[in-house]
């Protein structure tokens, strides 16, 4: 895998380390000493979920709770989070501007059943883990035998390093049980060459059937008005009604020597709107390589006048990467553990074109 | 407080076709498929099953391997997992697929 130019250790690495400060507030309802307990800084990685924070987080709040039951749960200024939603991903979705430390509101009483699924447990989080594993194998390799016939061991292993953020033990897991490697040896978008040595045995099946490219994505798309100078100024999601939630395999269609970039993966996850930020993001920045080439500054261009809604932002893992990036690089590298590409977006909408809906809280 | 929300992209008015098959002892429905909105969440299926079978616990899978969460759209679901036109959903009293 190393000396791979689609496949960077060191981001891998980088992603597996990531990491987001926490301030967390105990519910003032459920405080019953005077004065309040000072809040709990933890760090939450980011390939994390919130309620693996229960061991720290339960001894640290333990004396002051009232009796009864404890089911964790998070809010972010009022609204109730998504555990199954790793923790980078909803700092990315939910905090426009990043806020560090990021303070959240933890519970361990009333759980909101009509807004959240159920979490009862470590257990509940694998589980939701594994299957989100199984689906993203289905959607590359058409069926999810590779995790269905894993042993138990095996599949704990690969939990336990999530859970413990330990990268090692997780690709050793997964090289030689999941083999997951949708886009083939060299990850290139290219045809495989007619003379390519051709048998049955599944290791070029499975090349082969990777021609057709499915990667799994799971979008999140949350909205503002189109006049929006500041981001801090954006209003706080309410509601996961604002939320749009999509979950769409892009399909990678083959072209020689071209890649397959991820502005054409969500020109083809949002047909409805065009990618805006990047004629800013050249001018702000001319020296950086994501410049855009002539070619595509004017694609932005024409994508401005085409599109009245517009995508202000992407983000991957706290990044925002440039949209001439290939997909499949993207993929290799900032897929999470449970290999589905969790892309945020910020879309701007024009004022008067939208159909809204207001809600009020 | 007003928030601004498009049509959802899920907004689509495309119906799915969701085969409902039972695995171990739970019964077999009379009607085992069904046409359901692609906007409509999988959590409308696995209530609609508790429903009609009466019971409260009920493990909701997809092609026989794994259990959506129920935040996801059917369409979503379709277009990942659906294959030959439908939608397959099997549903057990254990967990039948672990």
């Amino acid at each position: 895998m190393d000396g791979n130019a689609m496949y960077s250790k060191e981001a891998v690495e980088y992603m597996w380390k990531a990491a987001i400060p926490l301030q967390i507030h105990l519910d003032e309802s459920e405080v019953t000493t005077f004065p309040a307990p000072p809040p709990a800084f933890v760090l939450g990685t980011r390939i994390g979920y919130l309620p693996l924070l229960m061991p720290v987080l339960k001894p640290y709040f333990s004396n002051v709770l009232p009796p009864g039951d404890d089911t964790i749960w998070f809010d972010y200024k009022g609204l109730p989070l998504k555990w199954h939603i790793p923790t980078g991903v909803l700092f990315d979705l939910l905090c426009a501007e990043p806020e560090r430390p990021w303070n959240l509101t933890v519970h361990f009483r009333g759980y909101p059943s009509g807004l959240l699924t159920p979490c009862d447990d470590e257990d509940t989080v694998k589980r939701s883990f594994i299957n989100s594993l199984k689906e993203a194998a289905y959607i590359i390799n058409g069926n999810c035998k590779n995790i269905m016939n894993m042993s138990e061991a095996d599949q704990l292993d690969l939990w336990q390093s999530v859970l413990k953020g330990q990268m090692d033990g997780y690709l050793r897991v997964s090289s030689s049980r999941l083999k997951l490697r949708p886009l083939g040896e060299d990850c290139l978008l290219k045809k495989i060459p007619n003379n390519h040595p051709q048998s049955n045995t599944s290791e070029t099946a499975s090349i082969i059937s990777n021609q057709t490219g499915r990667i799994p994505v799971r979008l999140y798309v949350r909205y503002a008005k189109e006049d929006l100078d500041d981001l801090d100024e954006m209003p706080p999601v309410i509601s996961w009604d604002n939320i749009s939630y999509i979950n769409r395999p892009v399909e990678i269609h083959f072209e020689e020597g071209k890649y397959y970039t991820l502005r054409t993966a969500m020109e083809s996850l949002l047909p409805e709107y065009g990618i805006q930020t990047f004629i800013t993001k050249a001018d702000d920045h001319p020296e950086s390589s994501s410049a855009s080439t002539p070619d595509t500054f004017e694609q932005d261009i024409s994508n401005c006048l085409k599109f009245k809604s517009k995508i202000k932002f992407i983000r991957i893992h706290g990044i925002e990467p440039a949209p001439d990036i290939p997909l499949s690089w993207v993929f290799n590298n900032l897929s999470n553990p449970d290999y589905f590409l969790h892309i945020s977006v910020t879309v701007l909408l024009e004022n008067n074109t939208m159909s809204t809906r207001s809600l009020t809280s | 407080m007003a928030a601004i929300v498009p049509e959802s992209p899920n907004s689509s008015d495309q119906k799915v076709v969701v085969h409902l098959r039972s695995t171990g002892d739970v019964p077999i429905l009379k009607q085992s498929k069904f046409k359901i909105a692609g906007s409509d969440k999988f959590s409308k299926v696995i209530d609609f099953l508790r429903r009609q079978l009466h019971r409260d616990t009920l493990f909701v899978y997809v092609n026989s391997a794994f259990s959506p969460n129920p935040d996801e759209f059917v369409i979503d679901l379709y277009n990942n997992f659906g294959f030959d036109g439908k939608l397959v959903v099997n549903y057990a009293s254990s967990m039948a697929w672990g």
